[in-house]
């Protein structure tokens, strides 16, 4: 392709090979957006590692992992008066290595960067049971430590008023601040619940305790919590900030939003778009499959929401507690002769 | 002391700063970090393990430690406390109902003697989000005032959406670790 412009008259010669340089460029910039990366890294200070680093990375956490551990069975035979000294090399040398993690994070298999820590929790532990060993307790207290007392009944006036911000002072008088009325359904069963939040402006939007019901959403919150839900399905439209979900059984949602946290939910199928990795923690049963919710106007929240894109993030979970390279056996991909139809929400109470 | 108060004195020279952040899952630790960087915060993903980040604020060298909040590794905070100047805690205040879970853990980490030197700063976060407490209200659910006398503290209301507050904040951070260890020289 490159060859039609060598061809090119010899007047133009002088701008068409600067076109073709700067077509190379994009050309390249491009592929390397485009590399099977995690999607996401943050825009690290380091931004000098890559995709093949993790191997490298490997060899060298494994490298420097071993002269820590032989350095530790070293300490029992050390000459007494030199302990301080070996520990504290041997802890400066774990600050490195947990350095080193941090600054591959962004690249890094998540299991990777989640045994790695593990690997450096567990050193760390190692090191202090060690040195609580070899060097005996010290008689003296320290003197900037400050005096651990319990702490004494708060005092009624505000005597601290200083440490707050110039703020009106708090609804209500007890200490549990009464809480606002926020939208959102709360206790119901078997019913269906419906709201239109275009145009209401809405922070935050609530979904708890429910049994049976099955939930429209049509429009665009901040954030949704989701708490406590089993036999429900759940039909939001654009979340512009995070969803959080926490308990929910046999269920079925449908959610696009900015971030998506998934903890302690069992046997439920997600239908996500998201711009992140969607994330399960104490999850079992749970399966994922891209967005299908329709209503009338949605692609222009979605857009509006910044989730106008399908980026297929919605099968790139992690697995907050599984620390091994292969498969979590908590979630799998939906069958694509499993998922059910779009769901068209237009008409909000049919 | 031996290596260790080399580092600390090397420390000081460079004026570095160790700040821990931690908070629950969610409460926008990442974003509030890469806000006061001036980087993108269009696209974060939930932080697997944490992310260290140096920054040059005022005349000070930042060492920001951010931290992930998920339950299955806040087992790892306390890999991190060693040396902390500031400490950071991080509050979701439109998240009601974890504000237990949020005054359980941060209460935690106050018992913890490796951190009793370092100041806190509570950045009561989503102040954008309508229906979010206000940071009195939060002070007040956290009960802020019961902390040990000796604790240098403050309480800012913020959003890492519009960047509001995130300067006061980290204002009187720096200065308040700055008093308690340049000022000493
Ligand atoms: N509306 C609003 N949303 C915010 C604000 N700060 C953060 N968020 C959103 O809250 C979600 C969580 O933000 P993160 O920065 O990932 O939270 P984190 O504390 O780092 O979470 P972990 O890494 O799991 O500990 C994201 O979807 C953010 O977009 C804010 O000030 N206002
Ligand atoms: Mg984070």
């Amino acid at each position: 392709m490159e060859g039609e412009a060598d061809r090119s008259d010899a007047s133009a010669d002088a701008s068409a090979l600067r076109k073709k340089h700067l077509a190379m460029l994009e050309r390249l910039s491009n592929r390397h957006q485009s590399r099977p990366d995690k999607p996401d890294p943050p825009p690290a200070s380091s931004s000098s590692s890559s995709f093949e680093s993790t191997s490298s990375f490997l060899s060298l956490f494994g490298e420097s992992r071993r002269s820590i551990e032989s350095r530790l069975a070293q300490c029992r035979l050390a000459d007494p008066s030199l302990l301080k000294l070996h520990f504290d090399e041997i802890s400066a040398s774990i600050a490195d290595l947990e350095k080193l993690v941090a600054e591959s994070s962004y690249y890094l298999p998540s299991y990777e960067v989640r045994s790695s820590l593990k690997t450096i929790s567990d050193l760390k532990q190692a090191l202090d049971t060690l040195s609580s060993e070899l060097i005996p307790k010290k008689k003296f207290s320290f003197k900037n430590k400050p005096a651990r007392k319990e702490p004494t009944a708060p005092s009624l006036k505000g005597a601290d008023a200083e440490n707050c911000d110039s703020m009106p002072a708090a609804k209500g008088g007890s200490l549990a601040v009464a809480v606002p009325d926020s939208p959102g359904f709360r206790n119901r069963a078997n019913e269906v619940l419906a709201k239109d939040v275009r145009g209401l402006e809405v922070g935050e939007f609530t979904l708890s305790d429910l049994e049976s019901c099955e939930v429209r959403l049509i429009g665009c919150a901040r954030a949704l919590f989701v708490h406590r839900l089993r036999n429900c399905r759940v039909y939001a439209g654009p979340v512009t900030g995070s969803v959080l979900i926490e308990e929910a059984e046999n269920c079925v949602f449908l959610l696009a939003s900015h971030q998506i946290r998934i903890h302690n939910a069992k046997a439920s199928d997600f239908y996500l778009r998201v711009r992140s990795r969607p994330i399960i923690e104490d999850c079992s049963g749970v399966r994922f499959a891209p967005y299908r919710l329709h209503y009338r106007g949605i692609e222009r929240d979605l857009e509006d929401a910044g989730l106008g894109e399908e980026a297929g993030n919605w099968s790139k979970v992690d697995d907050f507690k599984w620390l091994r390279a292969a498969q979590s056996p908590n979630w799998s991909v939906l069958p694509e002769d499993e998922r059910i139809e779009t769901v068209d929400i237009s008409d909000l109470s049919a | 002391m031996g290596l260790l108060s080399i580092i600390r004195k090397i420390k000081r020279k460079e004026k570095e700063m160790r700040i821990l952040m931690v908070g629950l899952d969610n409460s926008g630790k990442t974003t509030i970090v890469l806000k006061i960087n001036g980087e993108d915060t269009s696209v974060i993903s939930p932080t697997l393990g944490f992310n260290i980040k140096t920054i040059t604020y005022q005349k000070y060298t930042l060492n920001i430690w951010d931290v992930g909040g998920q339950k299955t590794i806040r087992s790892y905070w306390r890999n991190y406390f060693e040396q902390t100047d500031g400490l950071i805690w991080v509050v979701d205040s439109s998240d009601l109902r974890r504000l237990d879970d949020c005054k359980m853990e941060l209460d935690n980490l106050l018992k913890e003697e490796r951190l009793s030197g370092a100041s806190l700063l509570i950045f009561a976060n989503k102040q954008d989000i309508k229906g979010a407490l206000t940071p009195a209200e939060i002070a007040k659910v956290l009960n802020l005032e019961a902390m040990d006398k000796t604790r240098h503290w403050k309480i800012v209301g913020c959003s890492a959406y519009t960047g509001e507050g995130l300067l006061e904040g980290f204002d009187w951070l720096v200065q308040d670790i700055a008093s308690r260890i340049y000022m000493l020289e």
